[in-house]
């Protein structure tokens, strides 16, 4: 059973006949008005099919071209954007192994180089130096000091002869 | 990227001077009172004197060396003075700061109030200080400073 607004919809267009148009038209209050308003319908929909018809395309080979490198182009956006989003946040180990080794060579080259520095110098300063001595001249007066160096143990000697002598109970601790 | 540059930098550095640091840590000076001797049963050479007993032996003529008076002295800043005295000696030893490869030290050797000997010398480590003393009985009063 069609409700009013479905037989309306197909009277519009045309789609009913014998009884069941009989019977829709005797049903319309104002048949005038209906008439006018069939034709007012008919009018829009030819007006409609005049208007919404596909243009056709006066340069269909550039606009493909165009559209396939736009296509492209976000293609190429999008990889690029999904590789940001796939790189790790952190270095990967192989990375962090390469810049350890890094970092210790380069600590190891300047530790070699500072330590060598401080060591190549003139290895005489690395011995002991007697700068000066004295002896009382009233308690020893005939006391000579002489200084020399070992070859064997790097030994520096104070050489003092001349001290006065003392007895063995000196010697006690 | 430019962080992580720096933080390597930074621990780089840190560590290089952690490692150069320690070569002018603390040392320690031993200094003795040293009675040379010939006896004819020598006793030990103390462990202080094994490095350059040789020497003293060569040196002196002596087969035993006894210390009668000691001080082990660690220097912290380098400006630091000690006593390493027996009963009638006393070495006093003051250090006047820190050279590159030892210490300046300013030795005197009293024989109780009296000054015997004054020296002044720069002590490093890889060389140790004799200083013939004067004649004691049959013996020789030596004063020996060793960095260790």
């Amino acid at each position: 059973m069609k409700t009013f607004e479905e037989k309306w919809t197909a009277w519009l267009d045309g789609e009913l006949a014998g009884n069941e148009l009989a019977e829709f038209e005797a049903s319309l209050p104002d048949k005038a008005a209906a008439q006018e308003e069939k034709r007012d319908a008919k009018k829009l929909g030819a007006f409609l099919k005049e208007q919404l018809q596909a243009r056709s395309m006066g340069n269909e080979e550039f606009f493909h071209h165009q559209l396939r490198e736009r296509i492209a182009t976000d293609a190429g956006e999008a990889r690029t954007r999904e590789k940001v989003s796939a790189k790790p946040a952190l270095w990967p180990i192989g990375r962090l192994v390469w810049a350890g080794a890094a970092s210790l060579a380069i600590f190891s080259l300047c530790t070699f180089l500072i330590l060598r520095e401080k060591t190549a110098p003139d290895q005489s300063q690395y011995l002991t130096q007697i700068l000066n001595a004295r002896v009382d001249p009233t308690v020893s007066p005939n006391a000579t000091i002489s200084m020399f160096e070992t070859k064997e143990d790097k030994v520096t000697v104070l050489w003092v002869d001349g001290l006065q002598s003392l007895p063995s109970e000196y010697a006690a601790k | 990227m430019q962080r992580r540059f720096y933080l390597v930098l930074g621990v780089s550095l840190a560590l290089i001077a952690g490692s150069v640091a320690p070569a002018h840590a603390a040392q320690e000076v031993w200094s003795g009172l040293v009675m040379a001797t010939n006896v004819t049963e020598p006793d030990e050479t103390p462990p202080e004197l094994h490095r350059i007993e040789g020497t003293l032996k060569a040196l002196f003529g002596y087969n035993q060396f006894k210390v009668i008076g000691q001080s082990r002295k660690r220097l912290v800043t380098g400006s630091e003075d000690w006593l390493a005295s027996s009963k009638y000696f006393a070495l006093h030893v003051d250090s006047k700061g820190e050279t590159g490869a030892g210490y300046f030290l300013n030795l005197k050797l009293f024989q109780e109030k009296n000054l015997l000997l004054e020296t002044e010398a720069k002590l490093s480590k890889a060389s140790p200080l004799v200083i013939k003393g004067p004649q004691v009985g049959s013996g020789q009063l030596l004063l020996v400073l060793i960095e260790q």
